[in-house]
């Protein structure tokens, strides 16, 4: 057998050292939704008598099917659309405009640089303006204008990178503008959709602020905004509180189990790209 | 099917002239060659007769339509890129019928021409592939085929060997001449190449600095090229050229010719010329009027590459027939008819020949 050197000894201890510090939060949340009910559990404490039925019971009480039903709603509205104008849009940035109007592309640029929190307030009033206060729309339609600058950025570096010469022959094959786009062009750009769609998908999964601000029902949220309604109404109780956020979680860790490998792939587009 | 005429096309990019005038007609069914140095504008002049570059001024007509403000796919035309252009994600199959199914071609029809096309270019075991499982050669064949399928009126070819190794390069150089003698149809072909040039074309056209320098057959060209660009361009080894100055006695000199030649050029007395012999022509003689040592030796078999360094330095090269020995060093003096020199003025225009 291979004898491990001493370095690479000090580099496996440290990514576990680094394992157990990122899991450990995860850790004590369960040992705390097993707690009894009523207890105030203190930290990493595996408690003697396991209460799974907490887990039953804050499914039932957060009424988690119908946040399961709205978060994926609200990610339906949210996902394929975005994802849609931005591959249109990164193409038509990417092949079709000249030089005179780079400037559009700063614009999107320019909409990477502004913080979510930043344009929550007058969000706020447009959306009460609009009258979709309190409907899923309020989060659906911000979403999908606050996700652009990102996706249309995302979009276009790939579509850069395709060869000029695909195009050229597409049309003299007898290819319209917009054939070429379907035919060619977006079979192309299936990575680049691909790992732009799990990161749409995470972003508002996880969404929080949006859903707290906007939508007053915990029932027309994301499941991530549910759970400030959730910590309101049930503060006091930690381990159903505990086992309340686990299950809300959960979708997102099973979604990246399935589809580690596009997750990685999709941060690794990223890096490379940047 | 149908020819190509062009009238005074000319490009600019900006305020930079790139395509400076170029008139040309192309008659059905001509293989036809564009050929000159990087960024003479060859590969300018075959895209806006694609139409994938706009037309500054003048006319471009295929067959009796002029297709300045017409759509590529409108223009009746294929083209085989440099970089073969497949599409990635579709099969050898796919990228062969995509025009067709475009045109809305039905499906029987379409797969009999795809199956026609692949079986004229041997490639039918390949119909199943994506171009990433392909080689160069493979590509290319695909590329070409894309464009058979369509049936165009006139075929484009930008640089379509370039990118293969030189073995393959004269494989498919013999096939394209194949096809062409098949199909009948009219063909233009880009090229840095003048050996592609020469082998293919019915018609060569040579360009230099956005201007079309002479068009002509590939002998024509060879043998009466109309400047000192075409001159130099055209032949393989280059020609030898060589600066003269011409005697009131009739008679021309240079500091590279030993002794005298008989050339009659009264007329262009106390002229600056340039002579131009072509490494062929020039024969080993004793008392030739060219002398130098020999610098480099190259034993082909069938014949022998002198590399010779003539008295002031000048370096002219010479193919001799046969595998006679020369070492290097050594010095060899060279003849050549006064027939097979060519004589340029100042401005390279080419003057009627001596002898």
């Amino acid at each position: 057998m291979k004898t491990a050197s001493p370095n690479s000894l000090i580099a496996r201890g440290l990514i576990i050292v680094l394992m157990i510090i990122t899991l450990l939060p995860f850790l004590s949340m369960l040992s705390a939704a097993l707690a009894p009910q009523g207890t105030y559990p203190n930290g990493l404490q595996w408690p003697s008598d396991p209460q799974w039925s907490n887990f039953v019971r804050a499914f039932e009480v957060a009424r988690m099917d119908q946040l399961l039903l709205s978060s994926t709603l609200i990610v339906l509205g949210v996902v394929p659309l975005s994802v849609l104008i931005a591959t249109m849009a990164g193409y038509g940035l990417a092949k079709l405009t000249s030089n005179k109007y780079k400037w559009l592309y700063l614009v999107f640029v320019f909409g990477l640089t502004l913080p979510f929190e930043a344009v929550i307030t007058p969000l706020y009033y447009e959306v009460r303006a609009l009258g979709l206060l309190n409907t899923r729309f309020a989060i659906i339609l911000p979403l999908i204008g606050l996700y652009m600058p990102f996706s249309v950025y995302w979009m276009r570096a790939h579509f850069l990178n395709v060869p000029h010469d695909l195009t050229e022959a597409a049309q003299l094959d007898g290819a319209t503008r917009w054939k070429e786009f379907w035919l060619v062009q977006v079979p192309l750009a299936r990575p680049a959709i691909m790992s732009l769609t799990i990161l749409l998908f995470l972003w508002t999964w996880n969404q929080f602020l949006l859903p707290v601000v906007l939508v007053q029902d915990p029932m027309q949220r994301t499941m991530a905004g549910a759970l400030g309604a959730f910590q309101g109404q049930w503060g006091t109780d930690i381990p159903l509180l505990c086992a309340g956020s686990l299950l809300i979680l959960a979708p997102t860790v099973a979604l990246f189990l399935v589809f580690q490998r596009q997750f990685v792939a999709a941060l690794m587009q990223g890096a490379v790209k940047g | 099917m149908s020819g190509l005429t062009l009238r005074s096309v000319r490009k600019n990019y900006g305020d930079v002239p790139v395509i400076k005038g170029v008139d040309l007609d192309i008659a059905h069914g001509e293989f036809v060659v564009f050929v000159g140095p990087s960024g003479c504008g060859k590969s300018t002049l075959l895209r806006m007769i694609a139409g994938l570059e706009d037309i500054t001024s003048g006319e471009v007509s295929i067959g009796d339509r002029v297709v300045n403000d017409i759509e590529p796919r409108d223009r009746g035309v294929a083209m085989v890129f440099q970089s073969y252009a497949l599409y990635p994600h579709m099969s050898v199959y796919d990228n062969v019928g995509f025009g067709l199914k475009l045109a809305g071609t039905p499906k029987a029809i379409r797969d009999a021409k795809i199956r026609d096309a692949a079986k004229v270019l041997q490639m039918e075991h390949l119909l199943d592939r994506r171009p990433a499982q392909l080689s160069g050669g493979q590509r290319q064949r695909v590329a070409i085929g894309r464009a058979i399928v369509r049936e165009p009126d006139v075929f484009l070819f930008d640089e379509p060997l370039s990118n293969l190794d030189a073995a393959l390069r004269g494989d498919m150089r013999m096939e394209l001449a194949r096809l062409h003698n098949d199909l009948g149809a009219t063909m233009i072909y880009v090229t840095h190449d003048q050996i592609e040039a020469m082998t293919l074309a019915d018609k060569i056209v040579v360009l230099d600095g956005g201007v079309v320098q002479q068009v002509g057959s590939p002998l024509e060209l060879y043998n009466n090229p109309a400047n000192l660009f075409v001159a130099g361009f055209i032949g393989s080894p280059k020609m030898n050229l060589l600066e003269l100055t011409s005697r009131p006695e009739g008679n021309v000199s240079s500091a590279e010719l030993s002794s005298a030649l008989a050339l009659n050029r009264g007329a262009w007395a106390g002229a600056s010329l340039t002579l131009g012999l072509r490494p062929h022509d020039l024969r080993v003689a004793p008392n030739g009027p060219l002398n130098g040592q020999v610098r480099l030796v190259e034993r082909l078999g069938n014949e022998t590459i002198l590399r010779v360094s003539l008295a002031d330095t000048t370096e002219i090269t010479a193919v001799l027939p046969g595998q006679d020995e020369f070492a290097i060093g050594q010095i060899v003096a060279f003849d050549f008819k006064p027939s097979s020199a060519l004589v340029f003025d100042e401005n390279g225009r080419r003057l009627p020949s001596p002898g």
